[in-house]
């Protein structure tokens, strides 16, 4: 159980959440904070899935709903809500999901390429791998975990994309 | 060690920077007819350290050059070469070769082809003044430290193996024919520490033909002790006479102030030397890297300066560490407006608190001001820029420029090179004729581009106008309509029409010229522009010219606001754009058509505009329960907005939303509030200028 970092490279600690019933995971290291939701600032002009910016130790950074980001059904918002901030190369940004779920650590052989999806026009799933999930009841069911690529979700990209 | 050197190197390629300004400045005046020995004296002065730096960075072909531009300089000051039209004009020739070769040995590319140039300026000393006369040692003795300067004359005084006998009594001919020197060179402990090199040094006296005599090892510790790091040796050096005594203490250049220096006649020790290689040099150990250079007063009289005298104090600070302090200070203003909003209203009237943020405005504004540098270094490329064009054009243009002295924030200037770079091309490329074709409008067959900077509150506004033939409108409308960027029965006003020029993917060069034409476009200088915060405007008169304003923020950091309420939100708006506020009565407020309205207001009607509609925040409010805030734009003149409320006046820190976001037209950015939310700071200018901000909100968030 005890796994730690220090074969790095052979295993990934990630950060999984769920957003509707589809569990995610993100890389730990870009993780910098998860925090209560918290109703942004809303900007103009910026596509419906940025709900705006808030306010990160003085930085003003974009708050996003990941589902609508990624072609879900928008996220409705309950009190487990809450914001994962993550930095994408020099940028952060706050991603909307529905609950935290746990820290799981993976090995990366395990994960396999995200089969070609032609629902988004560029995939931000980097991969797919099956982790071992801790219910309330003893049996250990196992769930699929999409990887998330954080450089395919960069605002800045998408969005100039769109103005080009 | 080597990182050490890298950035000493880098300091060095500022200092050229500062030169290359100084000598064209120098030779510009001079091409306006200006040959006082001042002027020529600091052109030469300019060309002379970027020589000698180039030396000691080892940077031969760039110290070639200088070196044989700066003998020309040399006869030129001394009297013996008349600074005619002819030889600035070729000075100035050599002075873009000296650009291009500092720029290629700052990034390692190709050097510049400089035969040419070269030719002509061994053409200028071979024609006009006797090229090493006994009686002016100067050009003489400075000239060759490295052997390749083919000028026969020289050859004969210079001696690069010091073996030149002295026969000659000293007290007879001491400054004709005066014995060798003897340099005493001893590093400071601490200056291989500091990424000196005193072995460059050496190397650069033994190429002027000095010899190391001896090497006092006294200092030197045992083993047990040594310092690697440190420097306990004191070497002697021989040099031979013909070496003049500027060149070597030229080599000190970038040796550590500390060191110990002596240059003296081989039989006399002479000391005070000593004291002026120390002093010119004050800076360069505590420098970290290549950066800002703060220089407390003026710039431009240590030009006038002789170079032995100790520079105007200043010290280079890295500009990372001063956009710290502004941050710094910015959450300082922050953190006082969240305790003034947590005292009580009878403790904020207390003096501690008014003084506490007196005292935050002035660190403040210090701050800033260190951070303000004259915008003549974004205008100080143009001039070369128009030589350029002006030989790829054929066309003849004059630059007048004026207001360079404005101070601007260091990171405008930096920013504003491309648009400025790219509205000049387009200038000489589109705007100005021909000479013929001047001439056959009647005007003179120079062109003129003006080029000024000017502050206007919270603003610096940037002009750019030719007197060419103007925006030829029928065209433009045409190429727009071909392109599908308008509807061929669109009624578009001139400026209207003008401003299709900055659209994206219109370009109306008829030939794709390689000067302007080359797929970015005046869309790319708008945007540029507006990312700064600020506004891009054309105006254009057929026949006569055309002229573009840029207003940019006087600085990119905080901002004097009125915070104003918009439903649940609240948005900071510019206190130098506000005018006035008025609470409308019923009725003052009129529709003019179903989505304009104006105020009138003693007796003069003003538009108005619903912000909170403009952000897609509904909710019918009547304008008797609103506030119009008439404010003051570049582009519409007075427009009134309307908003709910106003909340109250506060000094906000500016976030650029482009860090973590891109920015997003009609924002100026954001602000954190005292409370920790953010607020919006809206961009006036682009708000008020109605036809596109509403297009541009098209994607606007429910």
């Amino acid at each position: 159980m005890s796994k730690t970092q220090e074969t790095e490279g052979e295993e990934r600690k990630i950060v999984t959440f769920t957003l509707g019933h589809q569990m995610f995971g993100i890389d730990m290291r870009a993780l910098i904070e998860i925090r209560e939701w918290e109703e942004p600032t809303p900007l103009p002009s910026v596509p419906s899935y940025v709900k705006g910016v808030t306010n990160l130790r003085g930085a003003v950074v974009p708050v996003v709903g990941l589902a609508e980001r990624l072609g879900w059904t928008p996220s409705v918002l309950h009190s487990r809500s809450c914001i994962l901030v993550v930095a994408i190369g020099q940028r952060q940004a706050g991603f909307l999901v529905d609950e935290v779920a746990d820290i799981v650590v993976i090995d990366s052989a395990d994960i396999q390429p995200a089969p070609d999806v032609e629902v988004n026009e560029q995939s931000a799933i980097a991969g797919l791998v099956r982790i071992e999930r801790r219910t309330s009841d003893a049996s250990h069911a196992e769930t699929m975990v999409l990887l998330l690529d954080l450089d395919a979700l960069s605002l800045t990209r998408h969005i100039m994309d769109i103005a080009a | 060690m080597s990182d050490e050197l890298d950035e000493i190197q880098g300091i060095f390629f500022e200092e050229c920077a500062e030169g290359l300004v100084i000598a064209e400045e120098g030779l510009s005046a001079m091409a306006a007819g200006d040959v006082s020995a001042d002027v020529i004296a600091g052109v030469f002065r300019a060309v002379h350290s970027i020589k000698g730096g180039s030396g000691a960075f080892g940077h031969g072909a760039l110290q070639a050059f200088s070196h044989r531009f700066e003998n020309v300089l040399d006869e030129v000051r001394a009297g013996h070469i008349p600074a005619s039209a002819e030889v600035t004009r070729i000075m100035l020739n050599a002075f873009d070769i000296l650009s291009d070769h500092v720029a290629a040995a700052q990034s390692g590319s190709a050097f510049p082809d400089d035969a040419a140039t070269l030719e002509q300026l061994d053409a200028i000393l071979a024609s006009k003044g006797a090229p090493a006369e006994p009686g002016a040692p100067a050009p003489v003795a400075e000239a060759d430290e490295f052997g390749f300067t083919p000028v026969a004359a020289m050859v004969e005084d210079f001696d690069p193996f010091g073996f030149e006998p002295v026969m000659v009594a000293l007290d007879d001919l001491v400054a004709a024919e005066p014995a060798g020197w003897t340099v005493r060179f001893g590093p400071s402990r601490a200056a291989m520490a500091n990424g000196a090199e005193p072995m460059l040094v050496i190397r650069e006296l033994e190429d002027m033909g000095g010899r190391v005599a001896a090497a006092d090892t006294s200092r030197l510790p045992g083993l047990r002790d040594l310092d690697p790091e440190e420097g306990y040796l004191v070497w002697t050096l021989d040099l031979p006479a013909s070496v003049e005594e500027q060149a070597i203490r030229d080599c000190f250049d970038f040796v550590a102030p500390d060191s110990l220096i002596e240059i003296g006649r081989a039989d006399v020790a002479i000391a005070p030397p000593v004291v002026e290689a120390a002093v010119s040099v004050p800076v360069i150990e505590e420098t970290e890297r290549p950066a800002l250079t703060l220089v407390a007063g003026n710039v431009a009289p240590a030009v006038e300066k002789p170079k032995a005298e100790a520079p105007a104090q200043s010290i280079r600070v890295d500009l990372g560490k001063l956009d710290q302090l502004l941050n710094l200070v910015g959450e300082l203003v922050i953190r006082g407006s969240i305790l003034s909003d947590r005292l009580s209203p009878a403790d904020q009237e207390r003096v501690e608190l008014p003084e506490l943020s007196r005292l935050t405005r002035q660190i403040q504004d210090n701050v800033m001001s260190l951070r303000a540098q004259p915008i003549r270094q974004a205008f100080s490329r143009v001039p070369r820029m128009l030589r350029d064009l002006m030989g790829e054009t054929g066309k003849q243009v004059q630059l007048v420029t004026t207001g360079e002295t404005t101070e601007v924030d260091k990171g405008v200037i930096e920013k504003i090179g491309d648009p400025l770079t790219h509205m000049i091309r387009n200038a000489v490329d589109h705007g100005i004729e021909s000479p013929e074709e001047r001439i056959a409008a009647g005007k003179p067959a120079e062109g003129t581009i003006r080029l000024s900077a000017e502050q206007k509150g919270a603003r610096i506004i940037v002009r750019i106008s030719d007197d060419g033939r103007g925006i030829n409108r029928e065209r433009v409308r045409a190429k727009a309509i071909e392109r599908g960027i308008i509807a061929a029965d669109a009624q578009l006003s001139d400026e209207e029409i003008d401003s299709l020029i900055c659209a994206p993917g219109f370009s109306t060069a008829e030939t794709i010229s390689n000067i302007s034409g080359r797929g970015v476009g005046m869309d790319v200088v708008r945007s540029n522009v507006e990312a700064l915060g600020g506004r891009l405007d054309i105006q254009s008169v057929p026949g006569e010219g055309t002229t573009f304003s840029m207003g940019l923020p006087l600085t990119l950091a905080i901002l004097d606001g009125m915070i104003v309420r918009l439903g649940k939100q609240r948005y900071v708006l510019p206190l130098t754009n506000v005018i006035e506020t008025v609470q409308p009565a019923p009725g003052q407020v009129q529709a003019t058509s179903p989505t304009s309205e104006v105020i009138e207001l003693r007796g003069q009607y003003l538009p108005v505009r619903r912000v909170g509609e403009m952000f897609g925040l509904t909710g019918e409010r009547r304008p008797e329960d609103s506030l119009v805030i008439i404010v003051e734009s570049e582009a519409a003149g007075h427009v009134g907005l309307m908003v709910d409320t106003i909340d109250n006046r506060r000094e906000v820190v500016i976030k650029s939303l482009e860090d973590n976001l891109h920015p997003i037209r009609g924002l100026g950015g954001a602000t954190v509030l005292g409370d920790g939310s953010i607020a919006l700071i809206l961009d006036i200018d682009a708000l008020v200028v109605a036809t596109g901000f509403k297009s541009a909100l098209k994607g606007m968030a429910a």
